[in-house]
């Protein structure tokens, strides 16, 4: 299994979309508390027992905390940096002449950001200032800044599908739906109890989304009908930090979670969990799929290593099925907000 | 806003001193006086004028009035369209190189004396650098190497040799950045534990690092204030639980971000129910004496807490036993740095003489000669923290409760009041006025309880029919029959209202509660129609037809558990294939037992269109849309008369998102009844699905043309509406005219 040795405690891992062996990795000094901040470009290498390469790398006088790869331009990265600043980097420049832009409007730490992927213009970054702010490349402010969330905001993600639309999670125990067309937000979905710390769409079923939480569980919801969840994955031992649906199918993601492991789940069987990985020796607290590559994935955290395997034959694809199940979720709350798909959602149909 | 971040930016922005800083009056500051490093940060980013001559016109802006962070992102144009050739900018990426780097590279030389430094940054270093301003520099390099070296000897083995700390020590900036940070991210690894522990273990860390008191006494309720506004917006939804929202209440003491968002709303809300009796101002003042007595007693009080706390900490280490979680690095980190190995003094990091732990108060005393004395100020500021013990007795109880689909009732019924008697209670013994607190309590109770009734009402309201009010057909001889026709002819309104008149008669009639259901069903009103038809279920609970209406009303709900349970009832009570069912089954049915039953049907009697409903209807509930598909496409073969089966079909094939073909679906139903206000309504979403929602608002005005009570057509082509830039016909939807509608778009 590549690996690749990073000084800073690792926090987040994105595969290119271009290139399928690319991959960046955002990582901060000492556990992101305090200390500077280097974005990686790795490569990975020709055969499989090699180390990555490291391609070319950034520093930041804070740690970083996400990144994102532009889907319009091969070279071009959005990093998330916790002195509050977005920054993007041109790869085919040198370090010296990054960043090409330093995006300076988020009050605190930037914790997630987002690359739209049907646009390819724009990108959403989500902060611990309980914003989210929409940014285009072609200016130098954002152009709008969404603030209903009433604790940080963990992450923000766009539909794959409806170019408009995109739901963040946030501390105040909400998922929230948005359309930038409109003036607030679409839909509120108290998915847990406890802080959710990621969301992620379905590739596939644009009315799918999942959210891990500090409860350590992860939940499959339908928009559509947000009163429960389709299914809950349990399985993990701490706080789930991200979850992150595949590219390739349908029904699979993975997760990584303070528990140190990765996780890869089947949201629509009974026994959810595909696999557990435990190569991590401190919180793992990135993980990606490749969109090039089906299987393809890598996954870093606080022990400054990152790892790229292929699903099923990583050297420590200890596939030790926990006791997981998949159970419905009662889950009660007034619906007096005014819960009103927009076309976000494809609408419900009545047989 | 501005104001507020004029005032209190220090707070809620990331950190002045260190990285960032958004606050207007900190810039201002730093500008003015040239001395803090976010100043020598500026600096070093900026090439300056002075040495050349034939810059592009921007950058001579930038040096003339510092002006690169206010425009963020501004030199984006310049060097992304022009690199690479342009000749200047090349030589003003050497000097950026030379500037930034070396200044950064040199910096990390001077001041790392454990560790090497990190292999990427020896490939740029540059000789003795010129621009190095003074010695102590931006505190966190110091700070990491500290850090660092700290975190690799207890890796090693190797004895920790500290750094001599420059006499600048810790910004203010980099104390409350490492304090938000570690308080926001402890909150998710301790998600067992309470913000009681957490709290305690944050400031433990920070107490180590002597950033305490000082910090924290900037605004130690304001977290409060906010968690007011919070209750009273979120629990106009529901009454919910979890942190930060409740066990952050507390610890929302000891996070000072200075956020009140919108306060206003509550206090306004307040004032409406118990008049405008200057809640706020008793609150503030509260909040001065409060913090004005915690400032008094000072970082002793601090540091006894944690050192305290240490020992919680201690103790919850040793309660995991998961290896993985002992060698964790960052565990090790926060535990030593906690625990008082780790001491800063006079300025130097120092290893505190490993003693064992009962030390720590002797060493106390010694430190501050407290005295005996020290016992009574903590006992007081154990009052003054009473709340923490809510919190703890709160968050032991909810772990305790099993959670099921009452528990928010149960929760407000059980709880509410002892919480609010109880932090009533202890605020009155504790650090707080009486009256505010007690007056705080009792509203918030009052409220709460309000919620829950409201919420039961509503509960109760679910599953209820609501009968109209005029019914001409009340009176009429035989009401049944004059609705069966009604409903033959297609005139659902009207046959619903005769069917009301039947039912309101013989309450016991289960045929007409069913066509009632069916009607409402057809009509788009699937409230109604599951009212109607758990009435009839009532009646008769064997029914077939009302068994499967049931489940399909339940499986458009999505509600999964109900329709298994209707849909395996009628399989039970089946003539033919009640055989197949396993009467131990109807306490627990899982999806794929109810599945494998019906397929069995299926083998049975295929040519029982009613089975390959049923199974269409399952597949719908587990998406799984293909084989829907195909059941349905089968039972219509079997059946090509049936509207609603085609409806069913168009239903599928548009959640399975072929718009088009279900289109051709819905036209097949509405051929054969003209009236079907459902199919209408469904043709609706799949043209706006397409994204032709001019067509999609056609058919929806159509279908509330025929039945205008159909709630969910009208948000929809409130929708679409929208979608189509029909803003302008927002008005008509919301007063739901039809006419003009009509008018606008017919058919």
């Amino acid at each position: 299994m590549p690996v690749f040795k990073t000084p800073f405690n690792g926090y987040s891992v994105k595969f290119s979309p271009f290139y399928e062996s690319r991959l960046a990795v955002a990582t901060a000094q000492n556990f992101g508390i305090l200390g500077n901040g280097r974005l990686h470009v790795l490569s990975l290498p020709p055969a499989p027992a090699s180390p990555l390469t490291e391609l070319i790398s950034f520093d930041t006088a804070d740690g970083i905390y996400d990144l994102a790869w532009s889907e319009s331009h091969d070279s071009l990265l959005v990093a998330a940096v916790a002195d509050g600043s977005v920054k993007l980097y041109d790869t085919a420049l040198a370090p010296a002449q990054n960043p090409i832009r330093s995006l300076q409007e988020h009050t605190r730490e930037v914790h997630s950001v987002d690359y739209n992927p049907t646009r390819r213009d724009s990108f959403i970054t989500a902060s611990w200032d309980d914003t989210i702010k929409l940014w285009t490349l072609d200016r130098p402010a954002s152009i709008r800044t969404f603030k209903e969330h009433v604790y940080c905001v963990y992450s923000a993600a766009w539909n794959p599908r409806h170019t408009d639309v995109f739901a963040s999670a946030s501390g105040d125990c909400t998922v929230r739906i948005w359309d930038v067309r409109e003036p607030g937000s679409t839909m509120i979905i108290p998915g847990h109890d406890f802080e959710i710390l990621c969301c992620d769409w379905n590739k596939y079923d644009d009315c799918i989304i999942a959210t891990a939480s500090v409860d350590k569980s992860i939940k499959v919801w339908d928009v559509r009908s947000s009163r429960a969840p389709i299914s809950v994955l349990n399985g993990h031992g701490y706080a789930v930090r991200k979850v992150k649906f595949s590219p390739h199918h349908r029904n699979l993601m993975v997760s990584c979670s303070y528990d140190m492991s990765v996780c890869m789940w089947d949201f629509m069987v009974e026994d959810a969990l595909v696999g557990r990985y435990d190569h991590h020796t401190e919180f793992a607290v990135g993980v990606d799929l490749s969109v090039l590559v089906d299987g393809l994935m890598a996954s870093t955290g606080w022990d400054e290593l990152v790892y790229v395997w292929q699903h099923g034959n990583g050297p420590e694809s200890t596939l030790t099925k926990g006791s997981v199940s998949c159970f419905p979720f009662f889950f009660f709350f007034v619906k007096s907000f005014c819960i009103f798909l927009m076309e976000v959602v494809r609408l419900e149909v009545k047989a | 806003m501005a104001m507020r971040e004029l005032v209190t930016g220090g707070a809620a922005c990331a950190v002045p001193g260190s990285s960032s800083s958004s606050n207007p009056l900190s810039a201002l500051a730093n500008a003015l006086t040239g001395s803090s490093s976010k100043t020598r940060d500026r600096i070093k980013e900026i090439p300056t004028s002075t040495t050349t001559g034939t810059e592009p016109p921007f950058y001579q802006d930038a040096t003339a009035e510092d002006r690169l962070k206010a425009l963020p992102g501004a030199d984006f144009d310049h060097s992304f369209s022009r690199h690479p050739t342009l000749q200047s900018s090349e030589f003003l990426r050497n000097f950026r190189t030379a500037d930034q780097n070396g200044f950064a590279d040199a910096w990390e030389e001077i001041h790392r004396s454990g560790p090497p430094p990190p292999p990427a940054l020896l490939d740029h270093r540059l000789p003795p650098p010129q621009f190095q301003p003074t010695l102590e520099g931006p505190p966190q390099r110091v700070l990491s190497n500290f850090l660092h070296s700290f975190v690799g000897s207890s890796h090693g083995g190797i004895p920790f040799r500290p750094a001599p700390l420059p006499a600048l020590g810790l910004s203010e900036g980099d104390k409350q950045c490492i304090r938000d940070r570690s308080s926001i991210m402890a909150r998710h690894f301790f998600a067992d534990k309470n913000e009681d522990f957490i709290n305690a273990q944050v400031n433990a860390l920070l107490s180590s690092l002597d950033i305490d008191g000082d910090v924290q006494a900037k605004g130690p309720f304001a977290g409060r204030f906010r968690e007011l506004e919070d209750y009273w917006n979120e629990s106009q939804g529901a009454p919910r639980h979890g942190p930060p929202q409740t066990d952050g209440w507390v610890s929302e003491f000891s996070q000072h971000r200075i956020e009140h968002g919108d306060p206003n709303a509550w206090a306004h809300s307040f004032e409406q129910q118990h008049g405008p009796n200057s809640w706020a101002s008793e609150f503030e003042q509260e909040q001065r004496l409060v913090s004005a007595a915690d400032q008094m007693r000072g970082a002793n009080i601090s540091n006894l807490a944690a050192m305290e706390q240490t020992r919680m900490l201690a103790h919850t280490l040793a309660q995991n036993n998961d290896p993985k979680f002992q060698n964790s690095k960052f565990l090790q980190f926060v535990s030593k740095m906690s625990s008082g190995e780790l001491i800063i003094d006079d300025n130097q990091v120092k290893p505190a003489a490993l003693s064992s732990p009962g030390d720590w108060a002797t060493e106390y005393q010694q430190k501050y000669t407290a005295g005996p004395s020290w016992v009574d100020e903590y006992a007081g500021n154990q009052l003054s923290h009473g709340p923490d013990q809510w919190a703890n007795e709160f968050s032991a109880e909810r772990e305790q409760r099993p959670v099921d689909d009452q528990w928010v009732n149960e929760f407000s019924k059980l709880h509410v009041n002892d919480w609010a008697d109880e932090f009533g209670r202890q605020v009155g013994e504790g650090a707080f006025g009486e009256s505010s607190a007690d007056n705080w309590a009792d509203a918030y109770d009052e409220y709460l309880n309000e919620q829950v009734v409201a919420k039961q009402n509503s509960d109760a309201s679910r599953g209820v029919y609501v009968f109209s009010d005029m019914n001409p057909y009340v009176g009429h001889p035989n009401p049944l029959k004059e609705g069966q026709e009604l409903f033959r002819k297609g005139l659902l309104s009207e046959s619903v209202l005769a069917l009301e008149a039947e039912v309101l008669k013989n309450p016991d009639n289960a045929e007409g509660w069913r066509l009632l259901g069916i009607a409402h069903a057809e009509n788009d009103d699937d409230q109604q129609a599951i009212a109607a038809m758990m009435r009839a279920h009532e009646a008769d609970p064997t029914n077939l037809e009302v068994l499967l209406a049931l489940g399909v009303s339940h499986t458009n709900e999505l509600e999964q558990a109900a329709a298994l349970k209707y849909l395996y009832g009628w399989l039970r009570h089946h003539p033919k294939y009640g055989t197949l069912a396993n009467p131990e089954l109807s306490d627990s049915l899982y999806y794929a037992d109810v599945a494998r039953l019906f397929n069995e049907a299926a083998e049975m009697s295929p040519e029982d269109a009613d089975v390959h409903v049923v199974l269409g209807v399952l597949y719908n509930l587990s998406r799984e849309y293909d084989k829907a598909i195909a059941s349905f496409q089968r039972a219509l073969k079997l059946k090509p008369q049936d509207y609603s089966l085609w409806n069913k079909l168009g239903a599928t094939q548009a959640n399975s998102v072929q718009s088009a073909e279900a289109i051709l679906a819905y036209q097949q139903a509405l051929d054969l009844k003209p009236n079907y206000v459902r199919a209408w309504a469904n043709m609706g979403i799949s043209y706006a699905n397409q994204g032709m929602y001019e067509d999609s608002i056609r058919y929806y005005v159509r279908a509330l043309a025929m039945n205008p009570k159909a709630d969910n057509a009208w948000q929809y082509l409130r929708i679409s509406l929208s979608c189509a830039s029909r803003n302008d016909l927002f008005e008509a939807c919301d007063s739901r005219n039809l006419d003009v509608l009509q008018k606008e778009f017919p058919l």
